[in-house]
């Protein structure tokens, strides 16, 4: 059916849209944090990385199941995301007045404390775990590239895990969102802030919530990104935040199901691009779509008019 | 009568600006009290402050006797002070329903929601679709159901009739009377001062973020420095 250079080809966009899809796991909670806060969250990148590392060490120690493991990298993102904004972003938000509300230094502030935590915590993860790659347990990791035939496309059993994970993440998040009181919360306070003070939403409680949700699920896109591609190391976090960014300006910074589809498209187009060109090259692609965007669609692809979150 | 809320001495600061010198009112059960004042005299202000949208800087605030002032404001509206913000503050990008949905405290009221939607029918037509998509008045009819949907003890209105065609201002000052008829105190802010002197007891006249007169309404009605400053000196007043 296919000849060997379209068997090639159709499975870079598998490959890509894998990738695509953690990236867009990554972008959900950079988008989650930026509707309800307005501020971009330096340290997410950072989040995915202890996710890693939580998955990592639960390995080697537990050696749990594969949900096992998941819930419990999901835990630990929970707990780095409710740390991460009581220390960079909660004490910033006692200024209550409008002034302060809508001045750019209070923004800035609080882009440059999540900076400083994100620093901070990958030095401490280098201290504590060392610079370099650190493979996966070759039992787990090779669990995870089985080939599964379909047709004559060879997918990889973690291809399925990422998409399996991916897909039971997006559904529970959309029922979060739409179903549960605290997601009504959550959509409230990314719509009107004020507003929602006045109908006796408590910001507070939704915003760790906020970062609870985004953090537990860019801690999982880590774990699945390492089972999948081998190896972790402390700066793991940077390339795929870098990228969630852009899927998140792409689709029009308050989007979510923009911003997912953004990513998506974004690994699929790193993964063709390297068919073309070297793989340095290919990491030109997210820098290049930001570019665009915001030359040409400076409301991103999915923005104007939508619902924040 | 008690009251349902005790206003003293309350200040307020912004920055290095005193918004608020010393307000003291108070609002009787079952009462309606309006706090008149031309643009910039800090009526918004102190309807922020006793939402808990802003901190009081001194003075207290008592709610059915609770010192509130300290509170956060979802635990304001939570005891029972549901506002109708200025600017009414909807959430333009949800649906009517959950706006209302979100004006209640814990599981929604159906009774209560069946009652505001006959009042306001416009809000059951609409139900579904996104409240930004209403006209302004559609969206103050929302603002003050979505606050309705509290069971306030104390209603706080900000300049409801802002920005209205005479019809839609006169079916919210109806409005008010009916929901005090239905036993909920009202606290209105309001620049149209001839309609809310008409309907309120009590009015305080605020200027320069002070209360600089007060009264029963029927007497601010007929007095002069009220008539010259807020009435416009229309004949027909
Ligand atoms: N958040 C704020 N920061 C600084 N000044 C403010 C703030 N809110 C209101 N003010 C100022 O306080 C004064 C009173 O405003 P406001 O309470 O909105 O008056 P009103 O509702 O009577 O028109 C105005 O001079 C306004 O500029
Ligand atoms: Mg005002």
């Amino acid at each position: 059916m296919f000849d060997r250079f379209d068997i090639f080809f159709v499975q870079q966009l598998v490959n890509g849209f894998s990738v695509g899809l953690v990236y867009a796991l990554v972008a959900i909670g950079f988008t989650l944090i930026f509707g309800v806060l307005n501020v971009v969250n330096f340290a997410h990148g950072e989040i995915y990385m202890i996710g890693a590392y939580a998955g990592l060490m639960a390995l080697i120690f537990l050696a749990p199941p594969w949900v096992a493991l998941l819930l419990i990298v999901l835990a630990a993102g929970i707990v780095a995301g409710v740390l991460l904004e009581r220390a960079a972003f909660k004490p910033f938000r006692r200024f209550r007045d409008e002034a302060s509300l809508k001045s750019k230094a209070m923004r800035e502030s609080t882009l440059l404390s999540s900076l400083a935590v994100s620093i901070i915590v990958r030095e401490a993860t280098e201290k504590i775990f060392g610079a370099d790659m650190r493979p996966i347990p070759r039992a787990y990791a090779n669990a995870l590239q089985e080939p599964i035939l379909i047709g004559e496309l060879a997918v990889a059993s973690g291809q399925l895990v990422i998409l399996g994970a991916a897909i039971v993440m997006f559904l529970t998040l959309q029922f979060i969102l739409f179903r549960t009181q605290i997601g009504l919360s959550i959509r409230a306070v990314a719509a009107n802030p004020l507003g929602a003070q006045y109908v006796g939403v408590n910001v507070d409680r939704t915003v760790i919530a906020t970062f609870a949700i985004g953090s537990g699920m860019g801690a999982v896109a880590g774990i699945l990104i390492g089972l999948y591609q081998g190896t972790i190391f402390p700066a793991m976090g940077f390339a795929p935040g870098v990228k969630a960014f852009v899927a998140m300006v792409m689709g029009g910074l308050n989007s979510i199901p923009g911003a997912v589809i953004c990513a998506i498209f974004l690994g699929v187009s790193e993964a063709v691009a390297t068919e073309f060109f070297a793989q340095g090259w290919a990491d030109l692609v997210a820098y290049l779509f930001l570019v665009l965007t915001l030359i040409f669609f400076p409301t991103g692809l999915f923005g104007a008019g939508r619902e924040r979150v | 009568m008690s009251a349902v809320l005790e206003v003293r001495d309350l200040a307020v600061r912004m920055g290095a600006q005193t918004i608020l010198h010393g307000i003291s009112l108070d609002v009787p059960a079952g009462g309606i009290v309006t706090v008149l004042g031309s643009n910039g005299v800090g009526k918004t202000t102190l309807m922020r402050a006793l939402s808990g949208v802003y901190r009081a800087t001194s003075g207290t605030i008592r709610l059915l006797g609770e010192d509130i002032t300290a509170l956060p404001s979802h635990a304001i509206v939570r005891r029972g002070l549901a506002q109708a913000p200025e600017g009414r503050q909807i959430f333009g990008a949800m649906t009517v329903a959950e706006n209302l949905r979100l004006g209640a405290i814990g599981e929604a009221d159906q009774a209560l929601l069946e009652r505001i939607l006959t009042l306001f029918p416009i809000l059951r037509e609409r139900y579904r679709q996104r409240a930004g998509s209403l006209s302004g008045g559609e969206q103050q009819m929302l603002c003050v159901g979505r606050a309705m949907m509290a069971r306030p003890k104390l209603l706080l209105m900000d300049e409801p009739s802002l920005g209205l065609a005479p019809k839609l201002v006169k079916q919210i000052f109806d409005l008010v009377a009916t929901i005090r008829a239905d036993g909920t105190p009202v606290l209105l802010v309001e620049q149209n001062a001839r309609a809310a002197l008409r309907v309120a007891d009590h009015a305080y006249v605020m200027d320069g973020g002070r209360i600089v007169l007060e009264g029963p309404a029927r007497e601010l009605a007929e007095d002069e420095r009220v008539k010259a400053a807020y009435l416009g000196g229309h004949a027909h007043a």
